[in-house]
């Protein structure tokens, strides 16, 4: 039997679906790939070829919801300067990402492993790359010139990493210091793009 | 005169001193010194590297502390455990603008900052200002979001992203409600105004072992209102109150206006009020006014100062961003986030001080027992007593004479400000810690007068503020 493009797409949001529910309902921990194979009313292997295991379940949830911000964010209106952009699209994915918070500490640590990061099909890894991909055209549009040393790049994901840990663990009404790490780390990569570039200027 | 020269002039202290107070005094007047010199942080980039910076000069101070004390006998380590703490507190205010306002305030009270001199009024008053990074509009919108659970878009017709002031922790924008008022919209920094307590615990950790001066107890009760009011001043639900309450006392022949405050459009770090179309003293003062405006505008503030006062809610931030001077000639007031509101023992004290100045002078010496608390039998009675003397005299001034005053005469200013430092150079430094906005409040009003070049009848709003107290 062939299976088609539709039933698999739908399969594969059934799955999704039956994880955000369990990690929203049992934590990170206790959720297995085999309850959430339960849940979607599948078996475990079939599962399994979908998602080879809970990290790129996650991963999965995490990319849908970051490319819907993504994707919100390449038809908004740009602002005028990069802080207020890059502010906008990693604020707009945290937002997406708010019914995850619970569970996502723990998540990031597995997907976003640095150790993971030497897999190139590591789950982490595609979201990293579309997510740099993004800045960096962000970063040229508001002209800076390229292209990007490696630190620079490290620079961001580390800043960017560590948002999203702070995110997850703040308990401040309406996650407002989040806001203000956002912003001032922010500024602090802007800051850091001009440095050795004497003369190169945010074009608004 | 600047600060420095001013430092220098002071130290006077009795040649019964231990060395240990003489250490005390050097190292905290070198302090204030640099505190006073350094120019606030302004660009962000500079605050963000202090930020991170802070807690590693920190531990770098404790491990310098720790090493040498490896080599130092117990009596010497405990100077040094001070002095420590004098250097981490001192890199503490350089750190957080905002503290370092209020600490530049406290330095004031302990007598080693003046700090009102008129040439440098304005700059200090700027400088015991809170200070926050500017917002772009992203940000901005989500300090909404998270204050209405609704956009900037849901809630206003027009909204300007670009802010045209700065505000307590934050800044403020023009727009427009969906009913058509045109409004000014506060938006504080999202985070800092719950650090004040932090910030403060910590600085009372590293200063208060210490005991430094003779009217320490003093210090500790004006570092305890300076917390308390700079709690307030982030509170915007509080200082809508207080906008409110303001508003209340003035009448439309007064010529004095206080904005309206939209409730539905307000919360804790959101404040919308009525916009008011106006230039501040700078930009009043570049029309080059006749005498009769500058008057009109003084006598505006002096009475709008005095009703509050006589309201038991002086407006303690006389700050000139704070005033606004409106094309039809009314005097507009701005931010009521620095208004102290007066219980039963500060209503009694200023009650006290009032029919000191205007009725009874033979009170002096129970005001210098209650507001100084130095009792009849202390060695410095009688010198407090010729203090308070002068202080009425100097104070009352305007009171007293016949017709209009002229606050525009430097020297009235300028004998002030000696009173001030007389009292300072003989560390006549007890007083209640609502002095320490008290005076703020007096100097500032005084300080605008003497900008304004203002001839105000002082005399006859006294008389009838007091009147409308049921006083006098």
């Amino acid at each position: 039997m062939r299976i088609t493009v539709a039933t698999k797409s739908a399969t594969r949001q059934r799955i999704l679906e039956a994880a955000k529910g369990l990690l929203l309902a049992d934590g990170w921990n206790h959720t297995t790939t085999r309850g959430i194979a339960i849940a979607a009313g599948i078996a475990t292997g079939t599962l399994f070829n979908y998602f080879p295991t809970k990290e790129a379940i996650a991963a999965a949830l995490i990319a849908d919801a970051l490319e819907g911000a993504a994707k919100e964010f390449r038809e908004g209106t740009p602002e005028n300067s990069l802080e207020a952009d890059l502010f906008t699209l990693v604020w707009s994915g945290l937002r997406k990402l708010s019914d995850y918070r619970k569970f996502l500490g723990q998540a990031l640590d597995s997907v976003f492993s640095p150790l993971a990061r030497s897999s190139p099909e590591s789950a982490g890894e595609a979201l990293r790359v579309d997510h740099l991909e993004l800045v960096e055209s962000t970063i040229s549009a508001h002209g800076y010139p390229g292209p990007r040393s490696p630190v620079t790049v490290q620079l961001y994901w580390t800043l960017y990493l560590g948002i999203f840990a702070f995110w997850a663990a703040d308990d401040s009404p309406g996650q407002e210091d989040t806001l203000a790490l956002l912003d001032r780390s922010l500024k602090l990569f802007v800051a850091s793009l001009s440095i050795g570039q004497e003369g190169t200027n945010e074009r608004r | 005169m600047n600060v420095g020269e001013l430092l220098a002039a002071l130290p006077e202290d009795d040649s019964s001193s231990s060395s240990a107070t003489a250490w005390e005094q050097e190292k905290l007047q070198e302090i204030f010194a640099d505190l006073a010199n350094r120019p606030a942080p302004t660009g962000s980039l500079h605050r963000l590297w202090t930020i991170s910076e802070l807690s590693s000069e920190i531990a770098l101070a404790y491990l310098n502390f720790w090493v040498r004390g490896w080599f130092s006998d117990a009596e010497a380590s405990q100077r040094r455990l001070a002095e420590t703490n004098l250097r981490v507190a001192l890199k503490l205010f350089h750190r957080l603008g905002y503290l370092r306002g209020a600490m530049a305030k406290l330095g004031q009270t302990l007598g080693n900052l003046p700090g009102i001199v008129p040439n440098d009024v304005s700059d200090t008053l700027d400088r015991l200002h809170f200070d926050a990074p500017p917002m772009h509009f992203p940000l901005v919108r989500e300090v909404v979001r998270n204050e209405f659970g609704k956009g900037v878009e849901e809630l206003f017709r027009e909204f300007d992203t670009v802010p045209f002031a700065a505000a307590s922790l934050g800044q403020v924008h023009r727009a427009r409600l969906k009913s058509g008022e045109r409004v000014a919209v506060k938006i504080q920094y999202p985070g800092i105004a719950r650090t004040i307590n932090a910030d403060f615990r910590n600085l009372a950790a590293l200063l208060f072992p210490m005991r430094l001066g003779k009217n320490w107890d003093y210090t500790k009760a004006q570092f305890e209102e300076i917390r308390r009011m700079l709690n307030q001043e982030v509170d915007y639900e509080q200082e809508a109150e207080s906008t409110r309450a303001a508003r209340k006392l003035f009448r439309p022949e007064d010529g004095i206006v206080v904005p309206e405050v939209y409730a539905e459009y307000s919360g804790k770090r959101v404040l919308t009020t009525e916009f008011l179309e106006g230039v501040h003293l700078d930009g009043y003062l570049a029309t080059n006014p006749v005498q009769s405006s500058r008057n009109d505008f003084g006598t505006r503030l002096y009475t709008a100062c005095n009703r509050m006062v006589y309201a038991f809610m002086p407006y303690v931030d006389p700050h000139p961003g704070n005033y606004l001077f409106l094309s039809d000639g009314r005097l507009g007031l701005l931010d009521f986030g620095c208004v102290q509101h007066y219980g039963a023992e500060e209503r009694e004290i200023m009650l006290l001080a009032d029919r000191l100045a205007f009725d009874d002078p033979s009170l002096i010496p129970v005001v210098v027992q209650k507001v100084c608390g130095v009792s009849p039998g202390d060695s410095e009675f009688p010198a407090y007593v010729q203090m308070m003397t002068e202080s009425r005299e100097w104070a009352a001034a305007p009171f007293y004479s016949r017709g209009p005053f002229d606050f525009g005469d430097e020297r009235y200013f300028r004998a002030g400000v000696e009173n001030v430092v007389g009292m300072m150079r003989k560390r006549m430094t007890g007083a209640h810690p609502m002095y320490v906005y008290w005076n703020r409040g007096f100097y500032g009003v005084l300080s605008m007068l003497l900008r304004l070049r203002a001839q105000v009848n002082a005399h006859e709003i006294i008389r009838r503020e007091r009147a409308a107290a049921g006083l006098g």
